[in-house]
């Protein structure tokens, strides 16, 4: 119950901040016109730039919560009930950009496999929803955090993708699954990048469970007695 | 006249004992207050007195009529009101001979 | 002046008062004025002054309805708390019983905002041990609120929290507005409420689940004459329905409405 009216409330929290939201969700669409020529880049640099919009838009909302969130776990919220809510809502958005970008791309450009496409760029959403929680858990500031997002996006779009430090970023999975769908990858690279993705989002989610059942624990004190 | 601030404890006291002897609206009691020589009450005390009593059951109303004017509203004791008054007067009565027997010490 | 009754009214009900019953104090006050062949306002002052007033002392506590002081609902015995090389509290002792007041108390930077986190079980003490009530409810200084989300979201998400129906939390969150003379807006995000304001909500937060210990950080900054006031009526009205409140304070002159004094003293 918590974790649906967690959800329920960030997704209006974020719904309020309107100007942030709409830069959020247009950024995306420039990184794509930049390169609208070349399908592949194109659309593999759309999906990182949902990517950002998703991990900093889950940063807002970590952040924004700050002050609340121990005063909900004294109350009798459980802290997978606080986080579950927010990861949920993310991830909503972030199905919301993949059905708005998916279709703009699906109508102007000709895939091989466009329902690769679509699991693209959900999965990609999906994991840079845990992923800007994890970022939120650690850097208390709006503005350090969303730099932080950026580096990271930044160097996963001017990485070696065959490198061995590409495997290492979070969106590298993305990479993969465009592959297989833009330029007639095997099966095997599609599993690869699911399982990769799979891999970071337990990793990130475990950890912000992790920094957050630690920031947020209530001591038991006994009852005492009269 | 007296300050305020004594009067605040005991102000339910004096409305309560006025409203024994006979039913009364709000100028009435305040002038008998007056002419009792206890405090000249300004208006935004003793009507939300008056209120709080209506409101513990201490005090009914009723609306009669006046000569000239607008009706006016008439309060008067319950017996609620009545076990109140004697309760207070006898706190009152505990803490004026203490008062006094402190006086007496020092002032004389 | 014609216009005193409309505003007076309107500002009663705004206090909370329910309409009906502030058309008929209206009646009544203007008529009051009539008695003293005034007009009422220069027999009651500004409307809007009268009416927190009226509604002020209507809200007065019967006399004497204290219950006698209940089970222990915090006990501090020895508590300390360092951090790093720092000492904060050294061997801090404290009992409150249901129906007590403590007001922790010394100056800026003395802990004493630690050891109200220490109390809610926020921040672990280094030494000592402490007994609390499950029940409890926090009013941190400040913050503790969500800027972007309106005062009825977070009726909704604290009470829920708590295992209320969103509704129920709703509704009690509303009722304990009106008690600090606050009505809340529908649309207006928190971080539009001017600083009393919010405050207040964060009292109301504290209290929502209705805890039988109240953590209070100076919970009336920003708060005007009036709010204060309230405030200290609600700690009072706590007070006598048994709960325990431990407030951190530094207004001296409000010590006589507490039962226990701890002085943490001078900084550590």
């Amino acid at each position: 119950m918590t974790a649906f009216v967690v959800a329920g409330l960030s997704a209006r929290e974020v719904s309020r901040r309107r100007a942030a939201l709409l830069l959020m969700i247009t950024l995306p669409l420039w990184f794509y016109l930049a390169r609208r020529d070349l399908t592949g880049q194109s659309t593999r640099m759309l999906t990182l730039g949902m990517a950002w919009a998703v991990s900093t838009v889950t940063l807002f909302v970590v952040n924004a919560a700050r002050g609340v969130d121990p005063r909900l776990r004294l109350t009798g919220a459980s802290v997978p009930g606080i986080f579950g809510g927010r990861l949920l809502a993310m991830s909503g958005f972030g199905l919301l950009l993949t059905a708005i970008y998916l279709t703009l791309v699906t109508l102007d450009q000709d895939f091989l496999r466009p329902w690769a496409v679509g699991v693209m760029m959900l999965v990609t959403a999906l994991v840079a929803a845990p992923f800007g929680s994890l970022i939120g858990a650690l850097l208390p500031r709006e503005l350090e955090g969303a730099l932080a997002l950026f580096s990271v996006c930044a160097v996963q779009m001017l990485a070696d993708p065959a490198g061995t430090v590409a495997k290492f970023l979070p969106f590298w999975s993305s990479r993969e699954i465009g592959s297989y769908a833009v330029d007639g990858g095997g099966a095997d690279v599609l599993w690869r990048g699911l399982a990769h993705a799979a891999l970071v989002w337990l990793l990130c989610t475990g950890l912000t469970l992790a920094v957050f059942a630690r920031r947020l624990r209530v001591a038991r004190y006994p009852e005492p007695e009269s | 006249m007296t300050p305020r601030p004594w009067l605040h404890g005991f102000l339910d006291l004096c409305l309560l004992a006025m409203l024994r002897e006979r039913p009364d609206y709000g100028y009435g009691l305040a002038q008998r207050l007056a002419a009792a020589g206890v405090a000249d009450v300004p208006g935004g005390t003793l009507y939300p007195a008056l209120l709080r009593l209506e409101q513990q059951g201490l005090a009914s109303p009723s609306w009669a009529p006046s000569e000239a004017g607008p009706r006016r509203k008439y309060y008067e004791i319950t017996p609620a009101g009545r076990a109140a008054l004697d309760a207070q007067a006898a706190e009152w009565r505990g803490f004026r001979d203490g008062v006094d027997s402190l006086i007496g010490e020092h002032v004389r | 002046m014609n216009d005193w009754p409309l505003r007076f009214e309107a500002e009663l009900v705004r206090l909370g008062v329910q309409p009906q019953r502030a058309r008929q104090l209206s009646v009544e006050t203007a008529a009051q004025a009539g008695e003293h062949a005034a007009d009422p306002d220069g027999f009651f002052g500004p409307a809007h002054l009268y009416a927190r007033h009226l509604v002020a002392e209507l809200r007065a506590p019967l006399p004497d309805t204290r219950c006698p002081t209940g089970r222990v609902m915090l006990r501090l015995t020895g508590v300390g708390k360092r951090f790093r090389r720092r000492t904060v509290l050294t061997g801090v002792d404290l009992t409150v019983r249901g129906g007590e007041v403590a007001a922790i108390v010394g100056a800026n930077g003395c802990g004493k905002s630690t050891l109200l986190r220490i109390c809610a079980g926020l921040t672990t003490p280094t030494s000592g041990t402490v007994h609390r009530t499950r029940r409890v409810g926090f009013v941190p200084q400040d913050g503790g609120t969500a800027g972007w989300l309106t005062a009825d979201e977070h009726f909704t998400l604290f009470g829920v929290a708590a295992g209320m129906t969103p509704r129920k939390a709703r509704s009690t969150g509303t009722h304990l507005a009106s008690l600090l003379a606050w009505r809340p807006g529908r649309t207006q995000p928190v971080q539009e409420l001017s600083g009393g304001t919010r405050q207040k909500l964060n009292l109301i937060l504290g209290e929502l689940h209705g805890p039988d210990l109240l953590l209070l950080d100076e919970p009336y900054q920003g708060f005007d004459q009036g709010a204060y006031l309230d405030f200290w009526r609600q700690v009072r009205s706590w007070r006598d329905a048994g709960r325990a409140v431990v407030v951190v304070t530094h207004l001296l002159h409000e010590l006589q409405h507490v039962d226990h004094v701890l002085d943490l003293g001078a900084a550590a």
